[in-house]
């Protein structure tokens, strides 16, 4: 089967497909992919013909993004109900914050149901790629490879397809205007039926009845935490949070090259992600696989872990979910996570943790300071601090969960155990 | 009303515009708005006698030899007079003084170190030839490209060629291997 190069196009015969682009990972460099609708003057209709991490599914559901992770990102399409005045599904690819440019990564490849294509990178210099695009030719869809960016990153790539970005702010203490009105937003994981509504902020009245169709630019900040820049606070209004999901996720490509397809043997490295939780009664929790406690989110301790990802088959690492819309009952929560097998290696498995809190910037904590050994690494504190959500990196490395509770000063009782 | 046509569609040029004597062939394309280095499209055009290649080396119009038969044609490289708006090259063209012998016109469009830069027509947007009265700028026909590419590096988009009395225009769309050499030694030009 051919492979489509850079420039190259074929008819699509699927109305219902899968993209899947994998595009590899670059160490300490985030690649984010994302899909635009694009009108007839190759520009959004409106923000919310963006389908990102942010909002994960857009135009009724008609682009999705159903996967990312591990260096791959997956979108479902249906093409027989992009809405009418939309030419184009075009996929991008971002460097965070342009911190390594798309050289790094040998190639990137593409599947559109089926049609394969694939850019090699070698020598470029862009940091936004716009990877590929459907698009409509004499009333049938068609897939074509482009592979050509910018060096400006995700800015220059967003004033290309008129998407406003905003721009990216320092974790401030106050958070963004939400309207008292709006109900919280949908948890982001939420495949969401309708756009999301952006909410304008402006306070000043508009002269116009009719206000314009979006004023408020996506938001597409990041918060990383890092050892200058340790914590950030999270306010709301009503004290409700909705869902704060906790994610872990590590590379697993390397260790798995090692280790072989079926054997995960001693090679692998398996992280896992557990938690302690203070309750507002003062009791304490453990949230973990191993002694399987998984918590509970409805009741005390309102986290919970879900699945652990033992086969390698989901790719996007473990979660944890702490109920934000029970807060007032949280008191504070030490997220870790521990090798449970395998040689303490850190840096090999290049972890990232990521707080999402619905409707605030996304916080990722990095776990490079690899020099370090031991087989637990307390990441990331979530306390209720006054009513606030407030984020702060830990990163420290203990031996075991004894020596992480004697240094949190948690106090509990240990005794040995298996998952 | 300009005539639009598609891949090997033509039209006759005399009937669209009675008593025609002069026109101007429009080649265009979108500049690269992406970082990297731009696309650089050259036109060029085979003056080709009745068995489809060159009289002499001279009936190769190019960047090199920017006039043939006496002025009859004559490449104005990048769009400089304002008229028809939008072209990238134009190459005006005295009907009324090609020579008897002169059966058809080929326009090509090459890509300038195409294979080095890894560049291909599909990655260049929305490449159109149209032609123009001279007599008043109206245009008699249009042949966008789109689509009728992909990875080329160098493409035949359409001729101008006599039938009986008339002058038409054809759509070709067509690409060619190697680039503007072996498209050149392909029309009988000695490339040396």
């Amino acid at each position: 089967m051919t492979v489509l190069g850079p420039g190259a196009n074929a008819p699509l015969t699927l109305n219902d497909l899968t993209v899947l682009i994998r595009h590899g990972t670059i160490p300490g460099a985030d690649i984010d992919v994302s899909a635009f609708l694009v009108a007839a003057s190759g520009k959004v209709r409106s923000d919310a013909d963006m389908c990102f991490y942010g909002q994960p599914s857009v135009a009724g559901g008609t682009v999705a993004l159903s996967g990312s992770g591990n260096g791959e990102a997956r979108f479902a399409v249906g093409l027989g109900r992009v809405p009418a005045g939309v030419e184009k599904v075009v996929f991008t690819a971002t460097i965070h914050e342009n911190r390594a440019s798309f050289s790094r990564v040998p190639e990137i490849t593409l599947d559109a149901g089926g049609i394969r294509g694939a850019i090699p990178c070698a020598g470029m210099t862009e940091t936004a790629l716009i990877l590929a695009e459907l698009y409509q030719r004499n009333g049938a869809w068609k897939f074509r490879v482009v592979g050509q960016g910018f060096n400006g990153g995700l800015a220059a790539l967003a004033k290309h397809l008129g998407v406003e970005i905003a721009e990216p702010a320092p974790p401030a203490p106050t958070p963004p205007p939400v309207p008292a009105s709006t109900p919280a937003p949908p948890p982001i994981s939420a495949p969401a039926s309708t756009p999301t509504p952006t909410p304008n902020p402006s306070p000043t009245p508009n002269p116009s009845p009719v206000p314009p169709p979006s004023t408020t630019p996506v938001n597409l900040s990041k918060v990383s935490l890092t050892k200058q820049n340790n914590t950030v606070s999270l306010t709301k209004e009503d004290g409700r949070f909705g869902k704060i999901q906790v994610n872990l996720n590590w590379n697993q490509s390397q260790t798995q090259k090692k280790a072989g397809f079926f054997s995960r043997g001693s090679v692998a490295i398996d992280l896992d992600l557990g938690a302690f939780v203070e309750t507002r009664d003062g009791k304490r929790h453990v949230v973990q696989a191993l002694g399987s406690g998984f918590g509970d989110f409805q009741q005390a301790p309102f986290v919970r872990l879900l699945g652990d990802d033992r086969t390698g088959s989901t790719s996007d690492g473990e979660w944890l979910e702490i109920n934000g819309d029970r807060w007032a009952d949280i008191k504070r929560v030490l997220v870790y996570a521990f090798i449970y097998e395998g040689v303490p290696n850190w840096k090999e498995t290049d972890g990232v943790v990521r707080v999402l809190v619905p409707g605030q910037p996304e916080v990722e904590i990095r776990m490079n300071e690899f020099e370090q050994d031991g087989s637990m690494c307390a990441v990331v504190g979530v306390d209720n601090h006054n009513g606030q959500v407030r984020v702060s990196r830990q990163v420290t490395f203990h031996s075991g969960h004894k020596a992480l509770d004697k240094q949190y000063d948690w106090g509990f009782r240990w005794t040995a155990g298996r998952k | 009303m300009a005539i639009s046509l598609s891949k090997g569609g033509n039209v006759s040029l005399s009937k669209e515009a009675p008593g025609l004597t002069s026109i101007l062939v429009g080649l265009g394309w979108d500049p690269r708005v992406t970082d990297g280095i731009d696309f650089d499209l050259d036109a060029s055009v085979f003056i080709c006698g009745e068995n489809g290649k060159v009289r002499s080396d001279e009936d190769f119009i190019f960047y090199r030899n920017l006039s043939g038969l006496g002025g009859a044609v004559e490449h104005l490289g990048d769009n400089r007079t304002g008229e028809g708006e939008g072209d990238d090259e134009q190459v005006k063209i005295d009907l009324s003084k090609i020579p008897a012998d002169v059966k058809k016109l080929v326009f090509v469009v090459t890509i300038h170190e195409a294979e080095k830069q890894s560049q291909n027509f599909g990655q260049v947007s929305n490449a159109f030839m149209r032609i123009l009265n001279q007599d008043g700028g109206a245009v008699l026909a249009q042949y966008d490209l789109s689509e009728d590419y992909s990875t080329e590096t160098a493409m035949i988009f359409g001729e101008i060629y006599r039938h009986n009395e008339e002058w038409k225009m054809k759509a070709i769309g067509a690409g060619f291997a190697g680039g503007l050499g072996p498209l050149a030694t392909a029309h009988g030009v000695n490339v040396g």
